[in-house]
């Protein structure tokens, strides 16, 4: 039936947000629940047409292009606006809709007690649109408009509960740092129009590796792009920022960052240096990427370890994963940016997840500070268990998904250093399984000081949130676990075209711009250099798993003539001294144990760099936009110094 | 066979919580020596727990102070079946030279029912081990009881 | 017949069975090492199975403030996963379940029984617990460092993530101890072991004396008898993987034989970095074990993963 009819998928999949948001504006302000319809309507057909072309583009191999009123190219010179599918861009945007009909959902009861919400449900669907149009686009003007509306969408809704501690200042924040990150991108972009006179990213790419190559001119535009970017997927120096808004911003809107908006950041980034400049065959870029990655998620889970607050913790931790995200795609090798690509994928689902978590207890006890809750488990047991999901696979854990993501960064990094001999990327490697301990780290600190240990009076009242909160969640949770045990199936369909699509640059570039047009301008694909993918099959080691625990429990279904009883406290008012906890003889006094200092062992070590740091985060917008500008330039001196 | 397995090793494997309810020390130094080299408890497979939920037998010295009354009565309750409590030194059996004290709340008989009791002022570490092994026995017999 | 010989493999050996029995085994030898490196008579050997079999038959209590699941799964998932790494290790030679880059799978298969103490611990809602996972996660990130470089440098040596071929390797060049490049990382993973299966002087988190037996603080009965013998299987686990990885090029030609041999080992190394450290020294503060680690340990590990990867 829609034969053929799907290569006007990706723009309806944009433009019906886009009107879903006016539709909001017009016919929502007073009505309560159509509001709700719309905003729904509109995200599940977006969602149901961007998934209608998994079949064509990831599975059948096929790249859409499509010209905005059919403004095709004349003469070789793209001249309208034009959108490219190919497997990389859908990859994105599947994440994207996925995190966009999810965070929809949750929104409906989360969000049910603040006011103005058609003001919420627009510049949710405005978000929504830009980062969609950002990811599915193919060219680099339309990119850019897309990153101003998304930039200015999410300030707004940084600031939507604007009665919070905080709220307006971090959305103050967000601005001048994002701004700061969109001029780069426009300057940018400029400089690419003024070398190439084209927007269209398939002709510049053909243009700047073939007849023209890298120019100096060429060489700061992507400096410029390159930091630009950054600041969209809030890598180090440009994170400090991000930490504030996801911590003011309504859980379901932190849910939307971290899955889709720094997303949209790292696919740039990946389109950029894979694509339009095709600088990943060059070590020197390799190494800036894998640099940034490396940091970024050591600065990012030391400074999560240092948290008091719940959503704030889980902004650092994004920081953190988005540069195992970094510095996998930054390996430049078939294998990196396939696992890059997986972890990416991954951590929307689990970050989702942790996100969603923490919106419930937010919702039922009112505050996110880890000093003030405790043993919320009694309280809202499903919470703690999807809790315990995403925290065991953003830990890397097997069987979740974090672990087989992972997996493949740990191997694409040695794999890395044992073939190109450098130690540098086996201390690469290093790092990145030492930071996943310290992520497992402070997730422990959450689930000692926020799900177990005694109810503390903050978390007296609690109550379970209701099912429509907890079915995202659920839904998350699920394809953690199936991320994880069939994630060959993952790599088949999904993780393999996407990658294929970013390497294949030739093909990306005839489907734009009309056959043989890449072999004219003398593009070649880049050199993956083919680190062989191996398979740990978890499937198996489930079946042992499942085998051996059968095993203990038939033991102790026999045993249990033989075995002491399993006494539990029937419910009372009064706590008997049997089932009270041991302290020492004495009645038990409220006693939680809270999270602010549980791991002093550690950073009393550490405290050298932890002074540093704080003086570093000082929260003072100056700062931040002095990082933002010193990290460009940083990254600018580089590109010319190694690239030239 | 299984039950008689569990038997036979919970005769083995006495792990000992000690209770202090007052004592002079004297005992509480005689039970630490029944463990150093020279006596060895762990011969019997005796370790000191640390919480009275490891805890198989109960070792109590002193004469139960007004103080020290309510905290045994709750660890008491704390430890898991089967378990046997044990009074070390005169001072739980009789209150010895504290009897009549306006502090003392003792003996411990009207608080628990206990299984051993080796006396002496201080006892002998030889008679500490005697009844642990003692007490081993009557634990034995406790499973049994639980499982009938 | 596939099946059941997969079954056999699963559950007896080298599964659950021959770790269960392994360890207890190996435990109960540390114990009579350390009564007489303390001039005592000691336990007989097989007092760990008493105490097991004991624990079997107590109450189980579950407290108040305990999260009743994760109470009762964690140490039921930590034994489990023990069962399974064992799987992964070659014992005289040949592992169940081989696969590439089983290294880094037998790495994190080895954190989870620390993170079921810590969740069970911390499900108990007792506030000694509280103290005994701070302690517990604190001494996982300081070993962690030292045993990735250490599996780092031998993998580099090897040029193969997986476990299987690092032992095929030292049946070709000797054994992997004998390589002087690699007597660093040797000691260095000697000294993560007692870290990894807690034992004296890095024990904080079960400090008995301290904080009431920290994580296991309110565990009673079959749990904590669980959780015995993780503590057990995890000191076999672990020195198995030492052998494998330095002392794997002992071959008999006789697999039982080899495995005997493997067995034998595994004691020598219990003595080695069990029980010697157990009889000699006192207990660590949490930030002089972190100190030591990431200082001296790591310190000797990243020595031979450097000397590895000039081709030494």
């Amino acid at each position: 039936m829609f034969n053929g009819l799907y290569i006007h998928f990706p723009v309806l999949a944009v433009m019906v947000l886009f009107l879903g948001a006016f539709l909001v504006v017009i016919f929502g302000t007073h009505a309560k629940n159509l509001r709700r319809v719309i905003a729904i309507t509109a995200a599940t057909i977006s969602f149901a047409l961007i998934y209608a072309l998994i079949k064509p583009v990831m599975l059948d191999g096929e790249v859409i292009s499509y010209w905005m009123g059919n403004w095709e190219p004349i003469s070789g010179y793209a001249l309208g606006i034009g959108y490219e599918i190919d497997g990389l861009n859908l990859f994105f945007a599947l994440l994207v809709e996925a995190t966009i009909l999810l965070s929809g959902l949750y929104s409906l009861r989360y969000m049910e007690r603040d006011d103005y919400l058609d003001r919420y449900y627009t510049l949710y669907l405005m978000l929504s649109g830009a980062v969609l149009g950002l990811v599915l686009t193919g060219d680099l003007f339309n990119m850019f408009v897309m990153i101003e509306i998304m930039t200015f969408a999410a300030v707004a809704l940084t600031a939507f509960r604007n009665w919070t501690a905080g709220a307006l200042e971090a959305s103050f924040k967000y601005l001048v740092v994002g701004s700061a990150g969109s001029s780069f991108v426009l300057a940018g972009t400029i400089l690419i129009y003024a070398q190439c006179h084209t927007l269209n990213m398939a002709q510049i790419s053909s243009m700047l590796c073939g007849s023209q190559g890298l120019t100096p001119t060429t060489l700061l535009a992507f400096g410029l792009l390159f930091t630009g970017y950054g600041v969209k997927s809030y890598i180090v120096p440009f994170h400090p920022t991000a930490a504030d808004a996801y911590t003011a911003a309504p859980t379901s809107v932190s849910m939307l960052f971290s899955g889709m908006v720094n997303k949209a950041g790292v696919y740039a980034m990946i389109r950029m240096a894979y694509v339009i400049f095709q600088a990943m065959g060059i070590p020197a870029v390799q190494t800036l990427l894998v640099l940034i990655g490396t940091v970024t998620m050591f600065v990012g889970v030391t400074m999560a370890l240092a948290q008091h607050d719940f959503k704030r913790l889980l902004a650092f931790h994004s920081i953190s994963q988005i540069g195992y995200v970094i510095t996998a795609i930054g390996l430049g090798t078939a294998l990196g940016l396939t696992s890059g690509l997986f972890h990416a994928m991954n951590h929307t689902l689990f970050k989702g997840l942790l996100f969603l978590c923490a919106g419930a207890v937010l919702y039922s006890t009112g505050t996110t500070s880890l000093d003030k809750l405790g043993g919320l488990s009694k309280k809202m047991p499903k919470t703690t268990i999807l809790f315990l999901i995403g925290a065991f696979s953003i830990s890397g854990l097997p069987p979740f998904n974090g672990f087989a993501s992972k997996w493949m960064i740990y191997q694409s990094t040695y794999a890395k250093a044992m073939e190109t001999n450098n130690i540098g990327f086996a201390f690469v490697t290093i790092v990145a399984l030492v930071v996943s301990v310290m992520t497992l780290a402070s997730f422990i600190k959450v689930t000692q000081s926020v799900f177990f240990g005694q109810v503390t009076p903050a978390a007296a009242n609690a109550k379970e949130v209701p099912f429509a909160m907890r079915l995202p969640m659920w839904i998350m949770a699920i394809a953690c676990v199936l991320g994880g045990v069939f994630y060959d199936k993952v790599l088949v369909w999904l993780l393999n075209p996407a990658a294929s699509a970013a390497l294949n640059v030739t093909n990306y570039i005839d489907k734009m711009m009309g056959d043989g047009y890449a072999a004219t301008a003398g593009v070649q694909n880049i050199e993956a250099h083919g680190a062989t993918l191996s398979f740990w099959n978890p499937v198996m080691w489930l079946i042992l798993f499942v085998v051996v625990f059968f095993a203990v429990g038939l033991v102790v279904v026999f045993g249990k003539g033989t075995r002491g009883k399993v006494l539990e406290e029937s419910e009372g008012q009064e706590i008997e001294a049997k089932y009270d906890s041991f302290f020492g003889g004495e009645k038990a006094l409220p006693s939680h144990l809270g999270g602010s200092d549980l791991f002093w062992g550690f950073k009393h070590n550490w405290k050298g760099y932890f002074h540093f740091m704080q003086r570093m985060h000082s929260g003072v917008v100056n700062d931040y936009a002095l990082w933002a500008v010193v990290g460009g330039a940083f990254v600018i001196l580089y590109t010319f110094v190694f690239l030239r | 066979m299984f039950n008689k397995l569990i038997e036979n090793s919970t005769a083995k494997s006495p792990w000992l919580y000690h209770m202090n309810t007052g004592s002079c020390n004297g005992c509480d130094i005689e039970i630490v020596a029944a463990l150093t080299p020279h006596f060895d408890a762990e011969r019997f497979g005796c370790k000191l727990a640390g919480t009275p939920r490891h805890a198989d037998i109960i070792l109590i010295t002193g004469p139960v102070t007004e103080q020290s009354k309510d905290r045994l009565i709750r660890t008491l309750e704390q430890v898991p079946e089967p378990y046997v409590v044990m009074a070390v030194g005169s001072c739980p059996n009789s209150c010895n030279v504290f009897k009549d004290s306006y502090s003392v709340a003792g003996p411990l008989e009207k608080y628990c029912h206990v299984d051993v009791s080796v006396s002496g002022c201080a006892c002998k570490p030889e008679a500490i081990m005697l009844g642990v092994v003692k007490a081993t026995e009557i634990l034995k017999e406790k499973r049994r009881a639980m499982k009938k | 017949m596939e099946i059941l010989i997969a079954l056999v493999r699963i559950l007896i050996y080298p599964g659950l069975l021959f770790v269960a029995v392994g360890g207890l085994l190996l435990a109960g030898i540390d114990r009579i090492l350390v009564a007489k490196m303390q001039r005592r008579v000691g336990p007989p050997l097989v007092q760990p199975f008493y105490d097991f079999f004991k624990l079997m038959g107590k109450e189980t209590i579950i407290p108040h403030h305990a999260n009743r699941t994760a109470y009762l799964a964690a140490p039921v998932i930590a034994v489990v996963s023990l069962a399974v790494t064992m799987l992964f290790i070659p014992l005289g030679g040949f592992s169940a379940v081989s696969g590439t880059a089983d290294l880094i799978v037998v790495l994190y298969l080895l954190t989870i029984p620390a993170v079921c103490v810590i969740v069970g611990g911390s499900a108990s809602g007792s506030p000694y617990a509280g103290v005994g996972i701070s302690r517990e996660m604190v001494a996982m990130m300081s070993y962690e460092l030292p045993l990735v470089m250490v599996l780092l440098a031998v993998a580099k040596k090897v040029g193969s993530l997986s476990l299987q071929a690092i032992v095929a390797y030292q049946f070709q060049n000797g054994c992997m101890l004998f390589h002087w490049s690699m007597i660093p990382a040797a000691i260095a993973l000697l000294l993560v072991i007692p870290g990894e299966a807690g034992v004296q002087p890095f024990d904080l988190a079960e400090a008995e004396t301290e904080i009431c037996e920290g994580t296991l603080a309110e565990y009673s009965g079959a749990p904590l008898g669980m959780f015995e013998l993780n503590h057990a299987m995890k000191i076999f686990v672990l020195t198995a993987l030492f052998t494998a990885l330095f002392l794997g090029g002992i071959d008999t030609g006789i697999v039982p034989l080899n495995v005997v041999i493997t067995f034998v080992i595994c004691g020598v190394l219990v003595w080695l970095c069990c029980s010697l450290p157990h009889a000699i020294c006192a207990r660590l503060r949490i930030e002089r074990l972190f100190k030591f680690y990431w200082t001296i340990v790591a310190g000797l590990a990243a020595l031979s993963l450097v000397l590895a990867w000039f081709g030494l």
